[in-house]
């Protein structure tokens, strides 16, 4: 039953941690560049919001588990719940660092910039696929 | 050990080629400033890389005491690719004094004293040209022969654009760590030197220049001719 419960809360708490650290990590490269750039100030404060998005998913997760927990979906609830969880924490994270690296190098070459965030799009894609299945797969979740 | 996402995206571009850089991005106060956001182990790990990686002659001390010094501090240092930065600095180093130590006379490979994995082999190998190192470093054939034909200052650049490359590939294979930070600074510290002695050399050349131009200047060839004018 307690797994149950933390399937349910799981993909919004994790999400959110992910998000937090992820946020963090993009944050600080922002916060250096802002230092070392005359312009383009905004799109580096911008990107490094992109890993906010799992926090999203992760609600909306929760929203689609949202039932009475009860001995025969606990587990359901858990498996989905968690793993779904687990996958928006480390894409967070990882997409922080891939923002981090896109702002390092898009200050020294600004014509990059977008070609510098197609490895922090490619981990939001898996979020989405983390997300998206997760939505599908919690319908046959007993109510 | 810590991350700094801060540090790194403050420090500004140095070019992958060193001739390229012309002049300093920043200044050393504005370097030191940034640096402060390094935590203090992390900062004493930077002096030690930076004080082995580019030595300053203070004080004149027996090659042993050196060496044990160079292995205590490097010892110190809390990251293996630092120390490998810096060991292999330090081999190098090794290499070009037993160079100069071979040229001096009555010298032998008994009395030589070095620091790192080459010294006991160049020991060995005392009466080959390059000490049979060719194959381990690369551009040593052309440093040797810049070596004997005295050419100290290309043999310095060419040195410098060597390690400039090594410090290049850290700084590269490592993001948002001291090991980009040192990296960069040592990289940062080689840059300084060029362009000050190049500052140096070019302070003489105009001066040397100015001094040819004082001497023959056009005023002073209308104050002769005038004077000689007088003088009939």
């Amino acid at each position: 039953m307690a797994l149950g419960w933390a399937g349910l809360y799981g993909p919004m708490a994790l999400g959110a941690i992910g998000s937090m650290i992820g946020c963090s990590l993009a944050g600080q490269a922002a916060a250096g560049a802002l230092l070392e750039t005359e312009t383009g100030h905004g799109r580096y404060i911008g990107i490094s919001a992109m890993p906010s998005s799992q926090s999203i998913y992760g609600i909306v997760v929760m929203f689609a588990l949202n039932r009475e927990v009860t001995p025969e979906n606990a587990a359901g609830l858990a498996g989905i719940g968690l793993l779904c969880g687990l996958a928006l924490m480390f894409s967070a994270i990882y997409q922080g660092r891939s923002c981090a690296s896109a702002i390092n190098v898009s200050k020294i070459r600004p014509e990059i910039f977008g070609m510098s965030l197609a490895p922090a799009a490619i981990v939001e894609g898996f979020a989405v696929f983390a997300f998206i299945f997760a939505l599908v797969i919690s319908a046959g979740v007993p109510a | 050990m810590a991350d700094y996402y801060t540090l790194v995206t403050c420090l500004p571009w140095l070019p992958e080629q060193m001739e390229k850089c012309t002049q300093l991005p920043l200044s050393r106060i504005a370097l030191n400033r940034r640096l402060t956001l390094l935590n203090a182990e992390d900062q004493q790990s930077l002096a030690i890389a930076e004080a082995l990686y580019h030595p300053s002659v203070t004080k004149v001390q027996p090659d042993r005491e050196r060496v044990q010094q160079w292995q205590k501090q490097i010892a110190e240092l809390p990251s293996l690719v630092l120390q490998d930065l810096v060991t292999q600095r330090l081999e190098v180093q090794t290499l070009l004094a037993a160079l100069r130590y071979r040229k001096r006379p009555n010298t032998s490979a008994e009395h030589f004293y070095g620091y790192g994995r080459l010294t006991e082999w160049i020991k060995s190998h005392w009466k080959e040209p390059l000490f049979g190192l060719e194959t381990q470093i690369e551009p040593l054939e052309q440093w040797g022969e810049l070596f004997n034909h005295e050419h100290t200052g290309d043999l310095q650049h060419q040195m410098d654009r060597y390690f400039w490359q090594q410090l290049l590939a850290v700084e590269r294979s490592h993001h948002f760590t001291i090991e980009t930070v040192v990296s960069f600074v040592l990289r940062w510290g080689i840059a300084e030197r060029r362009l000050k002695s190049d500052a140096d050399a070019a302070l003489v050349d105009f001066q040397t220049l100015s001094d040819t131009l004082l001497h023959s200047s056009g005023i002073q060839q209308q104050l002769n001719s005038l004077f000689e004018d007088m003088n009939r």
